[in-house]
């Protein structure tokens, strides 16, 4: 035996950018989060080449499920070319040459900040998400040592507070994004950043979602047909945002989460929010023949 | 594909990138040598931060941020948690620490004495203007003292250990590879010793300052009186495959030990870092002092103080809000504006005067 045949030419960098003990770390923890849905495993959270909060988590998770082939679709705002989703897709696909891809039909992997696309994922589709605070007890409890105790004995009666609160204060809910929900009836956890209107995409979901928050250092999943349920009393019922009516002014989609866009004249106009899911709507209107995926939602309704 | 074309994300970041660099200019291996030589200070404080001991490459990371320090830090932390962990050195006892600089504000001498060694502490901070006009600005030539100060001293602590001022703290055994690394563990409270002391030893200076000072000035229970404050040289202790020990170099260490009183003892508070940073182990000595018993969520309880002084997550999470946040911002302001249309449909009480 030599030296030589017991180690590999030297390399800059890994392959994936991660060296292998961080991924096995990530690998590890990927399969607690699984093995219980919505927990929050803490974990290393090794620096990468991207500042803390700008995706970290999510690039972690990305950068140690990717082979050669794993094709990647990065969004942030539901937005491919958004700055720092192009930035995230070009890191990944530089440290892995992994091919890349804007449709979400044909990606396997989805990174996003933010939303969930559109057109429903499948079974075999794995989808990231990067989140900034991982815990739903944040504004009730800011202390994670506390809160970490508050979620091993179930303890959510300040939350459900905080949203009774808010119905007596104002006359409904008024958490915006993330809105805390309930997996497999056991651990509340925060979806993440997404809009009321992404919440039931994860309800009983054909594809794996992995949530991973790189600064706050911790990671969370929902598996394959898991319970998902937003906090709601029973009396009021959950309310995703009112945009089932609104219209795309450039693909003329209706039925979706729109972003909107001031006007000089101080209306608005909206565009849908899915990025690709415009492009092919507008592709479709131009007479090409394009592959659409099956939607979540139908004529601006989730089905139950 | 006009959706996208309008936008052209990929090649905006590109040019930007570019145009932060080019006022740099090309980096070459003086311009590295000479952000070494001129300005040890700032590379000691970056590679404390980023628990990297290199000077070259902190060096580097200053010239190609353009002293951006949080950036500098970020780039050292990025290519230190891609380096396999080789070995891991022998612990550095106090009485082994090569001492250039050793002072202690309890007592007017201490048994080895106090060495003042390099500080500007009693300079006058006048501004060397003349250099812009043209003089070179040469500081004055040590004069040698006639007796060195022996290197190697023990700690102020020790002795009043031996006179049963304080309890020091049990030895800690671990040793290796089994000693908790912040870099490979997450930080979870209560936290451990070494993770505590590793986490103050990469906080981030400024942070360390803001919060400690809170603690000096008065939110904290315990005054800080400077037991000792060193700073010194680390010799490198490994371990050969073949079982012999060896030196691989030294490295600049500074360490502060306060105290106050506490019941019938001192209490003791303590940090080091990699590189000459005073300022940051004060502060971060007296953070120590003060978190025993410390109220959940005071800025001297551990898990505030270690969360709020990390660096590199700070600073990221600071400017991530430049990112943008259009998604949930429409989703808030659909929550608001349904609120305002309830408000608006609910019909107004009637108002009465209050009851007398």
């Amino acid at each position: 035996m030599t030296l030589k045949t017991l180690t590999k030419p030297w390399e800059a960098m890994s392959y994936g950018f991660l060296d292998g003990s961080a991924k096995r770390e990530m690998r590890r923890k990927m399969l607690k989060s699984v093995a219980v849905p919505g927990c929050q495993m803490p974990y290393a959270s090794r620096e990468v080449p991207m500042a803390r909060g700008w995706g970290t988590g999510g690039l972690q998770v990305s950068l140690t499920l990717v082979n050669p082939e794993t094709r990647v679709k990065v969004i942030d705002q539901g937005a491919d070319d958004s700055v720092n989703a192009a930035s995230i897709r070009r890191f990944i696909a530089r440290v892995a040459g992994t091919p890349t891809t804007m449709d979400t039909l044909k990606a396997d992997l989805i990174q996003s900040r933010h939303r969930i696309p559109e057109e429903v994922l499948s079974e075999d589709q794995i989808l990231v998400l990067q989140v900034p605070n991982p815990e739903p007890l944040r504004p009730v409890q800011p202390n994670m040592s506390i809160a970490r105790q508050m979620h091993a004995d179930a303890d959510y009666g300040r939350m459900w507070l905080q949203l009774y609160e808010q119905i007596v204060r104002s006359g409904r809910v008024m958490q915006g994004a993330s809105y805390p929900s309930l997996v497999n009836g056991r651990h509340v956890m925060t979806p993440s950043p997404i809009p009321r209107w992404d919440v039931p995409k994860l309800h009983m979901a054909k594809h794996l979602t992995i949530l991973s928050a790189g600064r706050e250092k911790r990671i969370y999943a929902v598996p394959p047909f898991t319970r998902v349920e937003p906090l709601v009393f029973s009396d009021v019922p959950y309310k995703v945002e009112d945009h089932a009516k609104l219209t795309c002014h450039r693909s003329g989609a209706t039925g979706f989460f729109m972003n909107e866009i001031p006007q000089d004249d101080g209306s608005s106009t909206h565009e849908v929010s899915d990025s690709e899911w415009g492009v092919k709507a507008i592709r479709v209107r131009d007479g090409e023949k394009v592959a659409l995926g099956e939607t979540w939602y139908k004529d601006g309704e989730m089905p139950q | 594909m006009a959706y996208v074309a309008t936008r052209g994300g990929e090649r905006a970041i590109e040019q930007s990138e570019r145009l932060f660099r080019s006022e740099m200019g090309a980096i070459d291996g003086a311009r590295v040598q000479q952000v070494k030589e001129s300005l040890p200070y700032l590379v000691d404080r970056v590679m404390g931060e980023a628990s990297l001991y290199d000077e070259y490459l902190a060096a580097l990371a200053l010239a190609q941020t353009g002293g951006e320090l949080y950036e500098a830090v970020l780039l050292l932390r990025a290519w230190r948690t891609t380096q396999p962990r080789l070995c891991v050195a022998a612990p550095v006892e106090q009485d082994r620490l090569f001492t250039h600089r050793r002072i202690s504000a309890a007592f007017k001498d201490i048994p080895g004495g106090q060495v003042l060694g390099p500080t500007l502490d009693y300079a006058h901070r006048i501004l060397a203007t003349e250099v812009l006009q043209g003089e070179t600005y040469e500081p004055a030539a040590v004069d040698p003292a006639e007796t060195p100060t022996p290197a190697y001293h023990p700690g102020v602590s020790a002795w009043q250990a031996e006179n049963d001022l304080v309890d020091l703290p049990e030895p800690d055994a671990v040793l290796g590879n089994d000693i908790p690394d912040l870099t490979r563990e997450p930080l979870l409270f209560p936290s451990k010793r070494a993770h505590t002391l590793q986490s103050l030893a990469r906080a981030e200076t400024g942070g360390v300052l803001a919060l400690g000072y809170a603690a000096m000035r008065g939110y904290g229970q315990a005054h800080p009186t400077v037991n000792e404050l060193r700073l010194a040289e680390a010799e490198i202790e490994v371990k050969h495959p073949d079982g012999r020990s060896f030196s691989a170099g030294r490295v600049k260490v500074s360490q502060a030990e306060v105290v106050d009183k506490k019941g019938e003892k001192l209490g003791l508070g303590y940090a080091a870092t990699f590189g000459w940073n005073e300022v940051k182990c004060i502060a971060a000595a007296t953070l120590d002092l003060n978190s025993p018993g410390a109220e959940k969520g005071s800025p001297t309880e551990e898990e505030f103080f270690l969360y709020h002084t990390e660096g590199v997550e700070s600073s990221g999470f600071c400017i991530h809000f430049k990112l943008p946040h259009y998604v949930t911002f429409q989703s808030s302001l659909d929550a608001m504006r349904d609120a305002r249309a309830k408000k608006a449909a609910k019909p107004k009480p009637n108002v009465t005067e209050p009851a007398e």
